[in-house]
């Protein structure tokens, strides 16, 4: 444990990105605010909560900014060092096509391929394992939902499900 | 044994046209959704769960009741035209407001256009309740405390431009007085209020009966023709000398561009619906009187009460500033 | 004395063979949809709600209600076992509880949170026999000023919530505000926020964010830890709390219990807040705060009992005058009224048999889940020994089906994943969710009571002080903020040293 209080101003702090997507975002809050129109003390309207929301968003992303200034902080390496950055990736790439393909292709053509990736992607699985569980469980699982709870899963233009 | 029928394999080579065609000829095949745009507890909540019941057991498939309040009861007909498909899986109970309210302010949708009418089912009994330990015995107590003290008397509503809030409005406009409405999100809220004397009147639906009846709340006036046989001591707005009668008539929708055969099928589930036994009771207990009228009739309706409602609000200054 | 007479009648009515059966179908079914995230008391109520009328008035809501206080039982259990809540009021569950589980402590977790939850759920009964109807009046003594300031309340509590700055935690706050508000604004139905998206206009769901926050994020921060995703199947020690467990438990138990039996009683959020607040309010007590975050059992246990007697305390509102203080007492009062009854002022002296009948079936339905939840712990936490890379695939699917199954709709999907990679970021970040997700609860509810006082008093701000329980609250909000807050510097600059460290 090192004593980093003494880092100073740097691009890469981690911090200081952090407070600057949150000033942003407060900046953003107020002018949605604005633009709905704050009404009256005695009849506020749609933006008015927005408004103030946003103001204290830029406060506080500012005090973040601040602190990243005076004191320093991590920078954006270190956050992922000793991580395999390359799973969360492959899983986040996989969620994203799954979201892609559910409309189409509807719950079980979708959710097996997607099953059977994550099971082989990260810490691969035997295939004689990961097979059977990918189709089984979204299988079981679509089965029990439709048949005893009534709850009917996307089925897709093909209709299978 | 995954593919649901044989022919699924078929029907999926001949393209979306053919299927779309196979589903009208099963439905309902999966539980239906309905839109109640107000809160679950209020009474028009608890009667649309009476007869989405008795529909239900006709049509042989589920209805699921989904509140999506707010807005004056809005908010629920709006997503539905909005973001549903027209397959008639999702359908709405469309209060007044949802032809009201266009004429205000700048909405999504438009009343004309957006949505399939159904059926129209029936109407409210609307009422003024203040707390049983309020200074008004009688809506003249009410306009003699707001001559004195104008703007000082509040009044909860289940939204803004609901009949609730027009026609307290209309009423404050013929008996010179100002009254300061206070929009909630409906009954279960505005019995709240009017018990903890948070406003000092309450307009709405007949949810305050059991309140009325264990003599919490005092019903100050009832907004119907004749005076209701379950409060016959009550004026009507008539006997108070404002010429007007508000009943807020409601029926459902489904979103534009439904298939016909699929809004026989939801209109001739609902209308017998309304002669259940079951339904008319739970009817009675919230003073709602039935009010069918068919699909093509429910379209020239909403024509007529868009044309009335325009008057109202152009006369009360409420109408939207075009610039 | 007539209470006991009327208690001895409402066991009659309970122990009939037909009710009995229709409880345990009720909590059996309650146990079900509480252990699978997304899908709530709420969807299974109206589902079943048809089957209801089969029976008598008593049986018909004898099983409604089973349902509705036995998901509470289950509720705590994915956010123990893998980090998922299955509803707002178990988010503190995970803190904590999730925490435990990772040191092998799953056992003891699922336990106290189970007999947490029967202590709770029995006591919260018999405050409902003894006083519900002098508490009906607490209900009504909260308009639009104190709402509005018991919401702030609630706000301050999350500065107790957080381990890190509390800078960090208020930005995460103003952003679960500004996300609880986007669609039409209930008072004036403009669109908020919505970007043209037609889908947004209902607002966005609180489920998904939720799942995705916590589910999803978890699962993609233990993916890139090669080593550290096994500690949670370390050794499991014990399978049910131990004697330390319990005393370290009573008290939080017992605060929690009255904590969430009072704010049970207000229509709104009560469940989540009490939750919320009996967290901080163990933090606030314990000798030991910075064990909170880490797997402090207390933790645990305060607001898995805070919640439970939160759902008793929702009967006084319902029963007393009619007026249901959440979505699911809004349901039974629909199965009330179905059945030819009104629930209201006049309920429990116009149909005693019923009213007693219903509260005592409780009692015995709370048995009933301690005797069906205990066994299971130790298949919950077999569940655990799976290896991870069979686990997280299946969290996944389990998160999606859930999301899904809460409102059928293929955008909250979207949703939950897309809170996920942002979830995941603002972790690796150091920006907590839970606060987050408290003020996404909140944030609406503030708001809309903020402009409805305001109306009321003409914009007035001294109306929030004048009134003494939304002054009280605001006090009392004040008191949390200043009292400790030069420790609380300290404690965030060491903080900072320590993230550094890392």
């Amino acid at each position: 444990m090192s004593n980093d209080t003494n880092v100073k101003f740097r691009l890469n702090n981690s911090e200081l990105w952090g407070g600057l997507i949150g000033l942003a975002l407060g900046g953003f809050v107020v002018w949605s605010g604005l633009k709905l129109k704050l009404g009256t003390i005695n009849d506020p309207g749609s933006g008015f909560v927005l408004f103030y929301t946003g103001i204290l968003m830029c406060l506080f992303a500012a005090s973040i900014i601040y602190g990243a200034l005076t004191e320093g902080g991590p920078t954006l390496g270190s956050r992922w060092e000793d991580a395999r950055w390359g799973k969360p990736l492959l899983v986040i790439v996989c969620l994203i096509a799954f979201s892609f393909a559910l409309n189409p292709l509807g719950f079980l053509l979708s959710a097996i391929p997607l099953m059977l990736l994550l099971l082989r992607v990260v810490d691969p699985v035997r295939w004689t394992l990961a097979i059977p569980i990918a189709v089984l469980v979204p299988l079981g699982m679509w089965w029990v939902l439709k048949r005893l709870l009534l709850i009917q899963l996307p089925s897709g233009l093909f209709e299978i499900g | 044994m995954s593919i649901r029928h044989p022919i699924g394999i078929v029907i999926a080579a001949l393209g979306v046209l053919i299927s779309v065609a196979a589903g009208a000829q099963e439905y309902p095949t999966k539980p239906i959704t309905l839109i109640v745009p107000w809160p679950a507890g209020g009474s028009t909540d608890i009667s649309m769960r009476a007869i989405a019941e008795s529909a239900s057991k006709i049509l042989g498939q589920p209805i699921a009741i989904d509140n999506k309040a707010g807005g004056g009861g809005t908010v629920g007909p709006a997503t539905m035209a909005a973001a549903s498909k027209p397959d008639g899986y999702t359908i709405a109970q469309i209060p007044i407001t949802v032809f009201r309210l266009p004429l205000m302010q700048d909405v999504s949708w438009d009343p004309a256009k957006d949505f399939t009418y159904i059926v129209h089912l029936t109407g409210y009994t609307f009422g003024v309740t203040t707390s049983a330990e309020s200074q008004f015995k009688s809506w003249q107590d009410v306009i003699d405390f707001a001559k004195k003290n104008p703007g000082k008397v509040t009044y909860a509503t289940p939204g803004t431009g609901t009949s609730l809030h027009i026609g307290m409005e209309q009423i404050a406009s013929l008996a010179g007085i100002k009254l300061t409405q206070v929009p909630f999100k409906g009954g279960a809220e505005t019995n709240a209020a009017a018990l903890g004397q948070h406003t000092m009147l309450q307009a709405d639906s007949t949810g305050w009966r059991p309140l009325v009846d264990a003599g919490k709340l005092r019903l100050l006036m009832v907004w119907t023709s004749v005076r209701s046989p379950n409060f016959p001591d009550v004026p009507t707005l008539k006997e108070l000398g404002y010429p007007m009668v508000y009943d807020s008539p409601f029926g459902i929708a489904g979103p534009k561009g439904m298939d016909p055969k699929i809004v026989a099928k939801l209109h001739d589930a609902f209308k017998k619906a309304l002669d259940d036994p079951a339904v008319i009771a739970t009817l009675a207990k919230f003073d709602m009187v039935p009010n069918y009228k068919n699909t093509e009739d429910y379209k020239k309706f909403v024509v007529e009460v868009t044309e009335s409602e325009r008057k109202v609000i152009d006369t009360l200054g409420l109408a939207k500033k075009t610039n | 004395m007539d209470t006991l007479i009327n208690v001895a009648h409402g066991f009659g009515v309970a122990l009939q063979p037909v009710n009995l059966v229709y409880c345990f179908i009720g909590v059996f079914i309650g146990t079900l949809v509480g252990v699978l995230p997304g899908i709530g008391p709420i969807s299974a109520m109206s589902l079943l709600l048809p089957i209801t009328l089969s029976g008598t008035p008593e049986s018909g809501i004898i099983m409604m209600a089973g349902i509705y206080y036995g998901s509470m039982y289950g509720g705590s259990t994915t956010s123990i076992l893998v980090n998922i809540p299955g509803e707002a009021a178990s988010v503190v569950t995970c803190i904590d509880g999730h925490q435990m589980a990772r040191q092998g402590r799953a056992g003891p977790a699922l336990g106290i949170s189970a007999f947490g939850s029967f202590i709770a759920g029995t006591f919260a009964l018999v405050a409902l026999m003894l006083v519900a109807p002098k508490l009906a009046s607490v209900a009504i003594a909260f308009g639009p000023a104190e709402y509005f300031s018991l919401m702030v309340l609630g706000l301050v509590v999350l500065t107790f919530l957080t381990q890190g700055s509390m800078a960090k935690a208020l930005l995460m706050a103003c952003i679960g505000v500004v996300l609880g508000v986007v669609g039409l604004d209930s008072i004036t139905a403009q669109p908020r926020l919505t970007f043209g998206r037609v889908e947004l206009i209902d607002g966005i769901g609180l489920v998904p964010v939720v799942m995705g926050l916590f589910g999803v994020a978890e699962v993609l921060l233990n993916t890139e830890q090669a080593i550290k995703r096994d500690v949670i199947n370390a050794k499991i020690t014990n399978l049910l709390p131990s004697k330390e467990d319990w005393k370290a438990s009573a008290g939080p138990m017992a605060r929690g219990t009255i904590l969430g039996f009072f704010l049970g009683i207000l229509p709104g959020g009560g469940a989540v807040i009490s939750s919320f607040a009996s967290y901080a309010l163990e933090k606030r007590l314990s000798k030991t705060p910075e064990r909170f975050g880490k797997g402090a059992i207390e933790g645990v246990a305060g607001p898995e009992a805070a919640n439970n007697a939160a759902a008793g305390g929702a009967f006084i509102p319902l029963m007393t005058l009619g007026i249901p203080p959440n979505v699911v007492m809004a349901l039974l009062l629909g199965a009330f009224v179905i059945h030819g009854l009104q629930p209201g002022p006049l309920m429990i002296t116009q149909n005693p048999g019923l009213f007693w009948g219903i509260v005592a079936s409780m009692y015995i339905g709370n048995l009933m889940l301690l005797v069906l939840n205990l066994p299971m712990i130790g298949m919950w936490v077999q569940l655990l020994k799976l290896p991870y890379n069979i686990l997280f695939p299946l969290i996944i699917l389990f998160t999606i089906i859930g999301v899904y199954c809460s409102s059928n709709n293929v955008f909250d999907v979207y949703v939950m994943i897309a809170f996920g990679i942002i979830g995941y970021f603002m972790r690796k970040l150091g920006y907590e969710p839970a606060p987050l997700v408290l003020a996404f609860v909140l944030g609406p509810m503030l708001e809309n009571n903020l402009r409805k006082s305001l109306i009321l008093s003409q914009g007035d701000l001294m109306t929030f002080v004048e009134r003494p329980i939304s002054a009280a609250c605001l006090a009392f909000a004040v008191v949390l903020l200043i009292g400790p807050l030069l420790p609380a510097l300290r404690k965030k600059r060491e903080m900072v040293a320590l993230d550094e460290g890392v």
